[in-house]
């Protein structure tokens, strides 16, 4: 408030932190910036108590995915007096370490995550909002597709050895497990593993019908690399880690991806949204992480016009959204926080990787 | 100031207060710092307790880890397998609990080294386990060989961060043990602090008691010594100011009572002296009263008898007396008859009076109506006149008439007779007149002598108006006269009231001077009797007039003692 006071008509700064130097965080950099553009292009962040016509301003932090950067790029963002609110991170891991920074302190800073869908983080601290759904929720509803549309009673797993796969692991168990089927190994890898290959063999073994790859992209690639090799045709799904893969042609060709955001989502907003990203950044298409970080972007205007630009009253604004003050309209569906700063409402989609392309999934 | 810490208590209270309270808040102060530091030590203790629990433990589950899998290696069972399973997920609960500490820097790094190994670890190990279970033992053996140098790894780390965390524990507790040595310090100093201030305090009060108490002491020894000359204490606690003050009133009365005990022994030795020649003279002097009063009681005898006779002189003065009284009673009586006669005689004069007024009127008023009937008679002659004129010219009217009626013939006989009746009522009426005159002649007769009679009748009248007034005049100086003979007789009884009085008293006075020479005669003896009592008595008085004097004597000399 202060900082209002004493520079009224210079910019609103927020924070924008991820994994900016590797290809996942691209499309998280960029739907930010087309929104940033966007808004100032109409005049600012206006109305309210933020006064007339602000414009908005990115500080962009890279924390490189590494929980240590994500700790130094945190401390220089809350240090700064100027910066507002965040957007970021991406991952679990780094906003883990970066919401204990935000939450601190005598002048905490919120954090509006795309994408780090980790049930811990969940109520970690006041400070914490995330527009994504949780592993939870991935992991249950790709137990649910694979029951129900992939028919699969056996299910083998491969995870990441790390907060996000174990979730996944977790959460895709128990929903599969409830349903009746039955998970014949659950076998974990790290970003390190050389070879998948032994468990895939042992899974051909034990009569395994569908492949969860709890995994980011680079495990995902090595194990249909394997699969390839070992001539193995499981059906295969993912959780929204693996985004991106779409990108590797044949090799990932059919596989099923759970996601909180397809870019062929059907919503008026989001055709635009993807239209105006396709134009800006020749003919690309947005992520959940680019959509995620737009949606953010766009609700952190909204609150900042109407709290002012100051991080408890923003904290407290944002808090009420979709309980007390009118839920959030964005790409990505609708914004509904609960008391952890969780969007419970928001649903899960599997889409499917068709011609290099992930799309919706149509109903069988 | 001075009139805060005006009396002794306030002083004693002023110099206590502070070292009481310094004492209390120290040891409050040692309190809350005890108190401190014992939440201190509990809190370094619960994390250092904590994160110890969580480092061992995870070492332990490490270890339990790597046990269950190579004992799967060894021999595959589903036991083993489960095993190694809830250890994994074991190990990654202790490392959540150890990131939420909120490690910093370098165990931050170290710790996030630990996670990666153990999950490479992990890893490894299931990888190696797939392998065992796909029969391939040799590569099993092989991947299992990769995980011991990070196994070792790990367990470095741990015990890195053991060692790091004990060399908190010794850091945490060098800096307790500093900061209680640090308020140690402050307590002592603080206590030095007070014991000094309340030194100070307790030797002010003690001073400003002490120093007044020993003045004090040094006056009243002054008084006991005998000199009760004014003393300066100066100033002083409010008490003791009290009892200076009172110790000085003591001495100014103490004064006092001393010089009036000096002048009045200095009077008593020369009332005594006096006293003792007195005695003398009148122990000479009793006698000679004792010698007149047997004269004395002699001549009250004589004196009784003559007193007789006198009271028998004034009996008779006091019955002619009572005798004149009467007579004068008598003479006011008839006087008073007298004037009620006087009054009665004087009020008949007046009414008398009164008529002959009436009657005065009366008269004047007669007599000047019968002035205007004289007047009236008058006017009446002038009438009667006119008559007779009148009748007389009708007389020759009617001759003329019966002349003129003759001559006419018979034409002129009724005339005639017409005529000649004028003629007789001219006479008639002359004669009329002429009766008129003469009456009216007597009336005026009448007239006259009764205003003569009036005129007397008034002047009768005046005169017995002058003798009436000469009566009642009369009359009013006998009353006067009676008035003057009531006074005077009034006088006559009043005076001889007094004397009889006078005379009464005089006799009844008679009587108890003659009972009191009776009484004297008695008294005379008895005086005789008494002066020759005091004779003997007044030679007691010399005796104790001397002792007195002795007594006089000595009192100066013990006054003579004090010095004042």
């Amino acid at each position: 408030m202060l900082a209002a006071c004493t520079r009224p008509s210079g910019p609103v700064v927020i924070g924008l932190a991820g994994p900016f130097s590797q290809p996942r965080g691209t499309s998280m950099l960029r739907a930010a910036q087309l929104a940033v553009e966007q808004v100032n292009a109409r005049g600012g962040v206006r109305g309210g108590r933020a006064g007339g016509g602000r414009p908005l301003k990115l500080k962009v932090a890279d924390d490189s995915g590494s929980e240590n950067v994500a700790m130094r790029v945190a401390e220089q963002l809350y240090a700064d007096p100027a910066v507002v609110a965040v957007v970021g991170h991406l991952s679990s891991d780094p906003s883990k370490a970066a919401a204990r920074v935000y939450g601190g302190g005598a002048t905490p800073l919120v954090m509006v995550s795309p994408s780090a869908s980790n049930p811990d983080l969940g109520g970690i601290n006041p400070y914490f909002f995330r527009i994504c759904p949780s592993d939870l929720q991935h992991g249950t509803e790709l137990a649910r597709f694979a029951w129900q549309t992939l028919a699969a009673r056996h299910a083998g797993i491969i995870y990441l050895n790390n907060d996000y796969g174990r979730g996944v692991r977790r959460t895709f168990g128990a929903e599969f497990t409830r349903l009746g089927g039955v998970v014949v190994e659950a076998d974990p890898a790290v970003p390190e593993t050389r070879s998948l290959e032994p468990y895939l063999s042992r899974m051909r073994q034990g009569g395994v019908d569908v492949l969860v790859l709890a995994t980011e992209r680079p495990g995902a690639e090595l194990a249909l690399r394997e699969m390839q090799a070992l001539g193995l045709r499981w059906p295969v799904i993912g959780g929204d880690a693996l985004t991106g893969i779409e990108a590797d042609g044949a090799l990932a060709e059919g596989v099923h991806v759970s996601s909180a955001y397809l870019s062929d989502r059907r919503d008026e907003r989001n055709g635009a949204f993807v239209a105006d990203y396709a134009r800006a950044y020749q003919g690309q298409r947005p992520d959940h992480r680019g959509a995620g970080a737009y949606d953010a972007i766009y609700l952190l205007t909204r609150v900042i016009a109407e709290a002012g630009p100051d991080r408890t009253a923003i904290r407290d604004d944002l808090a009420q959204v979709g309980r007390g003050k009118p839920p959030f309209e964005g790409v990505t569906g609708t914004v509904t926080f609960d008391a952890n700063g969780d969007v419970p409402g928001k649903q899960v989609v599997i889409g499917v990787i068709r011609d290099g392309r992930l799309v919706t999934e149509s109903e069988r | 100031m001075r009139l805060v810490f005006d009396t002794i208590r306030s002083r004693i209270v002023a110099g206590l207060m502070p070292l009481l309270i310094g004492l209390v808040g120290t040891a409050l102060l040692g309190a809350v710092t005890l108190r401190q530091m014992r939440q201190a030590v509990a809190e370094e203790l619960a994390g250092l307790r904590a994160s110890s629990d969580v480092g061992s433990g995870l070492v332990a589950t490490a270890l339990a880890e790597i046990r269950a899998a190579e004992q799967y290696l060894a021999a595959p069972s589903a036991d083993a397998r489960k095993l190694f399973q809830a250890a994994s997920d074991e190990a990654s609960q202790y490392e959540k609990r150890l990131e939420a500490f909120g490690v910093t820097g370098e165990d931050r790094i170290a710790v996030n080294r630990l996670k990666q190994l153990h999950a490479a670890i992990q890893v490894d190990y299931s990888i190696a386990h797939a392998l065992k279970d796909l029969g391939r033992d040799h590569e099993a053996l092989a991947q299992s060989a990769a995980v011991r140098p990070e196994a070792a790894e790990v367990t470095r780390l741990a015990r890195d961060l053991s060692s790091r965390q004990a060399a908190k524990a010794a850091q945490a507790a060098d800096r307790l043990t500093a900061a209680s040595k640090e308020r140690e310090k402050g307590l002592w100093l603080l206590l030095a602090a007070i014991a000094v201030i309340a030194l100070l305090l307790a030797r002010w009060a003690l001073l400003s008691i002490q120093g007044p108490l020993n003045r004090l002491v040094t006056a009243a020894e002054r008084f006991g010594g005998g000199d009760l000359r004014p003393v300066t204490v100066g100033e002083m606690p409010r008490e003791f100011r009290v009892l200076a003050e009172a110790m000085q009133r003591m001495a100014d009365r103490l004064r006092r009572i001393v010089g009036e005990v000096v002048g009045e022994s200095d009077l008593i030795a020369g009332s005594a002296g006096d006293l003792s020649a007195t005695s003398q003279q009148l122990a000479a002097s009793s006698s000679e009263v004792s010698t007149a009063m047997v004269e004395i009681s002699g001549g009250a005898d004589h004196q009784r008898s003559e007193l007789g006779a006198m009271g028998t002189g004034l009996e008779e003065l006091r019955r002619a007396a009572a005798e004149m009284a009467e007579a004068a009673d008598r003479t006011a009586q008839l006087g008073e008859e007298i004037r009620t006669v006087a009054d009665r005689h004087r009020g008949d004069v007046a009414a008398a009076g009164k008529a002959l007024l009436d009657v005065r009127e009366v008269v004047q008023t007669t007599s000047q109506q019968v002035g205007e009937l004289a007047q009236l008679s008058a006017a009446i002659d002038d009438f009667v006149d006119l008559i007779k004129r009148i009748s007389s010219q009708t007389n020759l009217l009617a001759l003329n008439a019966a002349i003129e009626a003759a001559r006419a013939g018979e034409h002129g006989r009724g005339f005639a007779v017409v005529a000649e009746e004028v003629r007789q009522l001219a006479d008639e009426s002359a004669r009329a007149a002429e009766e008129v005159t003469r009456t009216t002649g007597l009336i005026r007769e009448h007239m006259e002598e009764v205003s003569a009679t009036m005129t007397a009748g008034q002047a009768k009248v005046r005169g017995i108006e002058a003798i009436a007034e000469g009566a009642a005049r009369g009359l009013a100086e006998i009353v006067a006269a009676i008035e003057q003979v009531e006074h005077a007789a009034l006088r006559v009884r009043v005076a001889a009231q007094a004397n009889r009085e006078t005379t009464e008293r005089l006799t009844q006075q008679v009587e108890q001077v003659a009972s009191r020479a009776t009484a004297h005669a008695t008294s005379a003896e008895q005086i005789t009797a008494a002066a020759q009592q005091q004779g003997a008595s007044t030679q007691e008085m010399a005796a104790s007039a001397a002792h007195m004097l002795a007594a006089a004597e000595k009192l100066r000399g013990l006054v003579q003692g004090l010095r004042v």
